[in-house]
């Protein structure tokens, strides 16, 4: 399947640049007396960008904070031992540079196994950082993908939801918060996808 | 993992210490207004109890975040051999509303305080960090406007070096070295075992005062 959307990118033209790679991890709460009930988010994530190699990032999208630290914020996490790494998964694939476009498609895997959760596609247009400014040209650049993408007898659509960045103290001006706000927010609907699918099937 | 002394000195000794720090640094010297959040874990949360700092430099134009973790001290007849403290420490910079994730992983503050001083940073051995700074308690929740200090008319000095477990011992030696220059203002030892202030003090600072021209 991502052979094939890999094609379709390369079918508009698209000039593939090499592979790209993005971890997103969820934890949980560690607890001493697992009799005592707590309210602690279980929508605790971290995740880790390929343009920031040296950042790292925190969301907690039910109560939209995203923090933004240096790499070493792992090691604090693993030192304070309250909350604990509990399945990361991880999107891999090509990249691709189309004019002013860049484009990451990559399968959406758990990192221990090739078990294939979704295809992930990640537009960005490199001249403007405004969101407002871009959009329409983002836009634009999605209907010609879908378009290209509706040749393909592929099962399924790419879907975008964006997420109120506001809500989260971010501002028009684009940056790698907003990524990973945006690959919390995509992670949140492949979940309900799949809860969806299993719920149809039983 | 870092090294790390402290002593204290008395605030009328401080421009005598700065004096004597700008003469043995060579660089200038940095504002310091460290806004300090100690944060603990709620009971129950974590495998044990759970400690972290956040920093909060107010000096920049505009403030700057750091999540800092401070572990286990080295301990065994080596560690008693060094006259510093060796222990590991994890630092982060982190974007503005950390604390408000800290809080809502379960983290609660136990106490703030607020640093005011200045640093050096220089190189000596190794990366050498000297604070001098009042320790100053806020009486309403985060107004660092109204901070007051904790020990009136003494202040605490910091001498601090980034270290590994292979170069502890190098730069163990270069911290001590240094705070012997320092010895007649004031004594430094490990967090815990402080001496007070050195009777020599007084005549010391006098003399640098002296030394620089400057009249009190």
């Amino acid at each position: 399947m991502l052979t094939e959307v890999s094609q379709c990118a390369e079918s508009i033209n698209g000039v593939k640049e090499g592979r790209w790679k993005a971890t997103l991890t969820f934890y949980k709460p560690m607890f001493r007396d697992q009799a005592v009930p707590a309210e602690y988010p279980r929508d605790f994530l971290g995740i880790s960008l390929p343009e920031q190699p040296n950042r790292y990032y925190f969301i907690i999208r039910s109560q939209k904070i995203v923090l933004e630290a240096d790499s070493s914020i792992q090691m604090i996490m693993e030192k304070l031992q309250s909350y604990k790494s509990r399945v990361s998964l991880t999107f891999e694939g090509f990249q691709y540079q189309l004019g002013d476009f860049q484009l990451r498609v990559g399968k959406v895997a758990p990192s221990a196994s090739e078990n294939l959760r979704g295809i992930v596609l990640e537009v960005e247009y490199l001249p403007l950082s405004s969101m407002e400014k871009s959009r329409q040209i983002l836009d634009g650049f999605v209907e010609i993908w879908q378009e290209a993408m509706s040749k393909r007898s592929l099962p399924g659509h790419f879907m975008h939801i964006e997420p109120n960045f506001a809500e989260f103290g971010l501002s028009d001006h684009y940056t790698s918060q907003h990524t990973a706000v945006q690959y919390a927010t995509v992670m949140a609907q492949l979940i309900s996808a799949v809860q969806t699918a299993q719920a149809v099937r039983n | 993992m870092e090294c790390v002394v402290q002593g204290i000195i008395e605030t009328q000794h401080v421009e005598a210490l700065e004096i004597l720090l700008q003469g043995l640094c060579g660089v200038h010297r940095e504002r310091l207004r460290i806004h300090e959040s100690c944060l603990k874990s709620s009971p129950n949360l974590g495998l044990v109890a759970s400690e972290v700092r956040v920093l909060c430099d107010l000096e920049q134009p505009e403030p700057t975040w750091i999540v800092r973790h401070i572990g286990g001290a080295m301990r065994g007849s080596g560690a008693e051999q060094i006259s510093v403290l060796v222990r590991t420490m994890v630092e982060s910079k982190v974007s503005k509303n950390v604390l408000r994730l800290f809080y809502a992983l379960g983290y609660k503050l136990d106490h703030e305080l607020l640093r005011v001083g200045f640093a050096f940073h220089f190189q000596r051995g190794a990366s050498i960090t000297v604070t001098v700074s009042s320790v100053n308690k806020m009486l309403k929740l985060h107004a660092t406007d109204e901070a007051v200090p904790v020990t009136p008319g003494i202040q605490l000095v910091e001498v601090t070096a980034p270290a590994s477990s292979e170069n502890y011992s190098e730069v163990a030696a270069a911290v001590s070295s240094f705070c012997e220059y320092l010895a007649p203002l004031l004594h430094l030892s490990k967090p815990g075992t402080s001496t007070g202030v050195v009777p020599t003090a007084a005549a010391a600072a006098a003399s640098l005062m002296s030394d620089a021209g400057v009249t009190t």
